[in-house]
């Protein structure tokens, strides 16, 4: 028992830190997605419901560009992939669960994934710290989703200049992330095709989808090219 | 308001099969190192064109800047890369945004 304790209290405060930068995110959501004509329930159940920033923030901003709902789905299924490769890492730390890992694999995303990697690694499997971290971080996403939802509502957002937040939230979310040649042309090579979409079909929405699939070639070719040399 | 609400059902289900077919089926299984590089590229790509899409916007057929969103861009880029701290970084960048809305207006 209170081995448990020790478990749950170590998964808590280790996964505090990120839940503040989780909830940084999940305000920004909610401001997003009210901007985006969803209504508070919708904002809310949605984060309750799928449990992903990237998929919310990226569905969020091409509903807000005119995009289709089947353009956004399959957007949503690009972003997803890594999904399979955190699933796959994580598959034996959890492996204790048995049949309570249909739920703990509501927690496979980012930041889940980097904390129970490592802990898998020192302690070996571990359900109860990883099902401890997914929680913490789960209620700092909905409640931040919650108060985002409800500022975003109460205001103005051309007036307080919160369209602006869609490409703001998006550059401060990537610019920590480039590091390395593969990544940054990666990010080139997206915006040469996207402005060039743009271009030549202004509005049209298959130009994230396009990008989405073909700009990670570059990356690819530059990590071939820098190993085999 | 019905579509949101089909849309979040179906982000909610096809969000998780990926979670569980990583788990209970990828599990154990060696993924070709390339197809690994190229999911983890991918969102790099999907937010940079989304980031495009918000910058130059479509104007009577011809595709315009828009310097607010350029300059509020530009300012969170400088601001998360030297604070390293994602809120201010974002009030920075909307705040100067706005402000160039403003003067330009």
């Amino acid at each position: 028992m209170d081995e448990k304790k020790v478990i749950i209290r170590t998964g808590f405060t280790e996964a505090l830190p990120l839940a503040i930068a989780i909830a940084a995110y999940g305000l920004s959501y909610g401001v997003l997605a009210a901007q985006a004509n969803f209504s508070l329930a919708g904002t809310v159940a949605m984060s309750l419901l799928v449990f992903s920033g990237s998929v919310q923030m990226v569905a969020v901003a091409m509903l807000t560009t005119g995009a289709s709902l089947a353009s956004v789905l399959f957007t949503s299924i690009l972003l997803n992939l890594r999904n399979l490769l955190y699933g796959a890492a994580l598959a034996e730390g959890l492996a204790p669960a048995k049949n309570w890992k249909w739920l703990l694999a509501f927690g496979v995303s980012d930041e889940p994934f980097v904390l129970g990697v490592s802990r898998f690694a020192k302690y070996g499997p571990d359900p109860l710290y990883f099902g401890t971290i997914t929680g913490t971080f789960y209620a700092a996403w909905a409640l931040s989703s919650l108060m985002g939802a409800l500022i975003g509502n109460q205001i103005d957002p051309q007036k307080w200049g919160l369209d602006l937040a869609f490409p703001i939230t998006f550059i401060a979310l990537i610019i920590p992330s480039l590091k390395g040649k593969p990544v940054i042309a990666t990010a080139l090579t997206a915006v040469v095709i996207a402005s060039g979409l743009e271009y030549l079909m202004p509005g049209n929405e298959f130009t994230i989808i396009i990008t989405g699939i073909l700009s990670p070639l570059a990356g690819l070719y530059l990590k071939r090219r820098s190993q085999n040399a | 308001m019905l579509n949101y609400w089909i849309l979040i059902g179906l982000l909610a289900a096809s969000t998780y099969i990926s979670r569980i077919i990583g788990i209970e089926i990828m599990a154990g299984r060696e993924m070709n190192a390339t197809l690994r590089l190229y999911f983890n590229y991918v969102p790099i790509g999907i937010i940079s064109a989304l980031i495009i899409k918000q910058i130059v916007i479509p104007m009577d057929g011809q595709l315009a800047i828009s310097f607010p969103v350029l300059i509020g861009c530009l300012s969170t880029a400088i601001t998360i890369k030297v604070l390293k701290m994602f809120l201010p970084s974002v009030m920075i960048g909307a705040i100067l945004g706005w402000a160039a809305r403003y003067c330009m207006s």
